[in-house]
């Protein structure tokens, strides 16, 4: 106890006071009635966070109530034997005795299933995609006419991307006379947050370049990174082999998110 | 410097409760309403505000964290090593440099997308864009939340440190759990310190306050420190070696021969053999305590013997003390006041030998008086005394000391009886008139009003100013010449004008005073004659009332000016003032008192154009 503390050594000298219990126990037990209040009571932004809080509250109830609920039923579902009271546990019909269970029946239904998932990932072809159909994007969706030059301002116009693009490092601009299309700084993009479907797991990786853009084989060109886009990610990191025992460097993966909305690439790993 | 700090850190926030305030704060302190229909422009602008706000919320709120916890590098060493001891200093570290990362991380967020938010092209886009940089901010300090929760219970159990300051005059008690350390902090100073019959019962540093030689000092109890290798110390023991390690004070090592504490006194000596190197050249008092249970009849002599070589081995003092058993507490302060002695000479010492002492030692003159000083008797008195001694020897007849109004009083039969005479101390001019009669009201008539209290002397200036003008007018007419006669005659006309004026400014002021008296009309007053007889009649010395005297005052040198100012000659200054009188007189000669020129004047009351018509845009003449 350090020195400062004058409640705690107080509380050691004299004790706390008499009723204290007794108040502890109404406040607590005036709790519900504190909340009805204020459940009635608030407005606003207040209201919200009280009722978003008591709404967890009450899911958090839910559940344990639910683990609890499970596991009196699994206890009561017991094969034979006697419960912790002593009484005389049901038996469950179609039971089967311990050691016949894990036998074949079980196993070919498993088989069957796993089967059938296979055959139908089969027919969906090689190129299938976590995100098979994208809405198609229109030119004037993607870029927006900027007006250029000095003298004659009504003739000269460019072309602005006003999507995410991403530009390589080895990309030389032509000169400015010549550039018909106009990737702004600001909306570039270098790396994206890339899951791996069965890892479970999320990276965030350089980005070698676009593959395919489902809009249309210009913003391919352009590298227009937009939903649906497929682009090449360089995996090094995750130390991926081949199955001739190669490291894998760069793996294609589908853009899911709207990068000029979100701010980030979110991207899944086509594996 | 670091002790007030560690008070003043202020609460850290929970993670969630930080969140919560950063989103309501940017909520409320920022524009709340933006339609689709905005200009582009105004709908970034609105966005990016929000970004920034919350930012900067954001780093405000971190900044303060950072600024307000103390860098244990920089902090006295002595609390670096406590905080080490008490919070573990990796893991503290690690918590600030969290924060610290956090923070550049929220602002290179709110860059970027600030960034992105410039090339938003709709309202939706804008506020996906903000959502995104307010969610990805929140999560960062959602993560923060174990590093928050660790900050808030180190910011608590800080506050409650005992404000040790390291530099000042320091007794520090050290020692076996359980040998008196806690008793000799109590009996010593007004801390009020726990002590039971335990071994650590003091589990942290506690400081008392005492005063030694007018100055201040402070006592530090320190929790027991058992004997074992320093890695197997605990927090509690640590606390203790780290007071003793850094902090340049006087050490009393407090041993129990009665052996009721616990620990034989082989142990004890042990315990202070190896904190020796801890000991260092501070001075060190070996304090034998708890004398009143009487170890001294059967401590054996080999256990005794140990213990003083173990103090002529340190140079240590050894003292023999009761913290609880003699009422007067003799050995108590015994110890108390060695200890500071020997520190205050060791500090003083040290002070010396610094260079910095010499430059003040430089500048220092003491001045050391003359070895007698005689008291200074004037010479007057010197004789007075001489005369009396000599004279009083025979009539030894000392002159009775005055009598006060008080003692007079007494004597005279007390309050009531006897009135004080203040009269015989009044300081007049002639020393009969003090007890002359001073009437306040004579025939209903305030005397106050009519006093004038430098009338003798005025009259006085008067008449040598008179006197000197016909000194000087005498001395002309002595050298009659041409020149002379010229002279005189201007004078002449001079003093003309001058009696001219001044009869017309006399009529004139009889006349304002008959149109705007100061004292009401005769008529008006009172009509008997024995009111008005006597008032005209003045005593010396009580002239008129001021407000009567104006006429037969010399005129301001300003009005004087403004009479002749732009006129060629008297006359026409005369014509001028007739010509105004004649119109001021016109003015106010009939009762209506017609208009003046001076008058306010509105020709129309309500002017047509003002109110008629209807206003139509371009036809406001008049606002």
């Amino acid at each position: 106890m350090p020195q400062g503390d004058y409640i705690e050594l107080h509380r050691r000298r004299h004790g706390r006071r008499l009723d204290h219990e007794e108040r502890l126990r109404k406040r607590e037990a005036r709790e519900p009635r504190r909340i009805a209040e204020r459940s009635r009571t608030l407005t606003g932004i207040r209201a919200k966070l009280h009722n978003r809080e008591r709404f967890r509250d009450k899911v958090r109830l839910r559940k344990a109530a639910a683990v609890q609920a499970q596991r009196q039923a699994r206890r009561r579902q017991g094969a034979g034997g006697r419960d912790e009271d002593g009484e005389e546990r049901r038996v469950v019909e179609g039971a089967l005795p311990a050691y016949l269970l894990d036998r074949e029946e079980t196993q070919r239904a498993k088989i069957l299933s796993n089967t059938i998932k296979e055959k139908r990932k089969e027919k969906g072809g090689k190129w299938s995609v976590p995100l098979p159909r994208v809405r198609p994007l229109a030119d004037d969706e993607i870029f927006r006419v900027v007006r250029t030059g000095k003298k004659s301002k009504k003739r000269e116009w460019k072309r602005m991307v006003t999507k995410m693009s991403f530009v390589g490092d080895s990309y030389t601009r032509k000169p400015p006379k010549y550039e018909r299309f106009i990737r702004p700084m600001g909306l570039r993009v270098k790396r994206a947050n890339v899951t791996h479907p069965e890892l479970k797991a999320t990276f965030s990786l350089d980005i070698i370049g676009v593959k395919k853009n489902p809009s249309g084989p210009m913003y391919t060109q352009l590298g227009v990174v937009t939903r649906g886009t497929i682009v090449e990610v360089n995996v090094s990191e995750l130390g991926l082999v081949t199955t001739s025992g190669k490291v894998v460097w760069g793996k294609y993966a589908q853009v899911t998110n709207n990068p000029e909305v979100d701010g980030t690439v979110n991207a899944v790993l086509l594996v | 410097m670091v002790v007030a700090n560690l008070k003043a850190i202020q609460r850290v926030p929970e993670a969630a409760d930080l969140l919560d305030i950063v989103l309501s704060q940017t909520q409320r302190k920022t524009p709340t309403v933006v339609h689709k229909g905005y200009p582009i422009q105004r709908i970034r602008a609105f966005y990016m505000r929000k970004v920034r706000y919350a930012q900067s919320t954001f780093h405000e709120r971190l900044s303060r964290i950072l600024s307000d916890f103390p860098v244990v590098d920089d902090v006295h060493p002595f609390y670096g090593d406590l905080i080490n001891v008490l919070y573990d200093r990796d893991h503290y570290k690690l918590a600030l440099g969290q924060v610290h990362r956090a923070r550049s991380l929220m602002d290179a967020v709110a860059r970027d997308y600030v960034r992105l938010l410039k090339y938003a092209d709709s309202l939706y886009r804008a506020k996906s864009l903000k959502r995104a940089a307010l969610g990805r901010m929140g999560t960062m300090a959602k993560r923060l939340a174990p590093c928050l929760a660790y900050l808030e219970q180190v910011r608590q159990h800080m506050a409650r440190l005992p404000s040790i300051d390291p530099n000042t005059r320091t007794l520090l008690v050290a020692g076996a759990p359980n040998v008196g350390k806690s008793s000799f902090l109590n009996s010593v100073t007004r801390a009020d310190v726990d002590v039971q019959p335990y071994a650590f019962t003091t589990q942290s540093l506690f400081v008392g306050h005492m005063d030694y030689h007018y100055l201040r000092w402070q006592v530090i109890d320190t929790p027991g420190v058992l004997d074992r290798e320093l890695e197997q110390r605990n927090t509690i023991e640590m606390q203790a070696i780290t007071a003793l390690a850094h902090l340049r004070a006087a050490v009393l090592f407090f041993v129990d021969p009665s052996e009721q504490c616990g620990y034989p006194m082989a142990q004890q000596l042990r315990l202070f053999h190896s904190l020796r190197p801890l000991f260092g050249d501070k001075p060190l008092l070996l304090v034998c305590n708890k004398v009143d249970l009487g170890w001294e009849h059967t401590l054996d002599a080999e256990t005794w013997r140990a213990v003083e070589a173990a103090a002529a081995d340190t140079g240590a003092e050894l003292m023999k003390m009761s913290a609880t058993g003699d009422a007067d507490r003799e050995s108590v302060y015994a110890v108390r006041n060695r200890a500071c002695e020997r520190l205050l000479e060791v500090r003083v010492s040290q002070r010396m030998t610094q260079r910095r002492s010499d430059a003040v030692l430089n500048r220092l003159h003491v001045a050391m008086p003359p070895q007698t000083r005689p008291p200074v008797i004037p010479e007057s008195v010197w004789a007075a005394r001489q005369a009396q001694r000599e004279a009083g020897a025979a009539a030894a007849a000392v002159p009775p000391p005055r009598l006060t109004e008080k003692q007079r009083e007494e004597q005279m039969g007390g309050a009531g009886v006897y009135s004080m005479d203040w009269r015989k101390l009044y300081d007049l001019r002639e020393s009969e008139w003090r007890y002359d009669i001073m009437p306040e009201v004579v025939d209903g008539k305030n005397l106050a009003d009519y006093v004038d209290a430098d009338i003798l002397e005025r009259l006085d200036a008067l008449e040598r100013d008179e006197e000197a003008r016909l000194a000087a007018l005498e001395a002309r007419e002595g050298m009659e010449t041409e020149e002379g006669e010229e002279e005189q005659r201007r004078a002449r006309a001079i003093v003309r004008a001058a009696t001219e004026r001044r009869i017309l400014r006399q009529r004139r002021a009889a006349r304002e005073r008959s149109q705007n008296p100061s004292v009401p009309p005769a008529r008006l007053r009172s009509r008997s004659v024995s009111s008005r007889g006597p008032a005209r009649r003045h005593p010396p010395g009580v002239g008129v009332p001021r407000s009567l005297q104006t006429a037969s005052r010399p005129p301001t040198a300003a009005v004087a000016l403004r009479q002749v100012h732009g006129v060629r000659d008297m006359k026409q200054a005369a014509k001028a003032r007739r010509l105004f009188e004649q119109s001021r007189r016109k003015a106010f000669a009939s009762r209506e008192h017609r208009q003046g020129e001076w008058d306010r004047f509105i020709a129309v009351k309500k002017p047509k154009h003002l109110y008629a018509g209807k206003m139509s845009l371009g036809t406001r003449h008049h606002r």
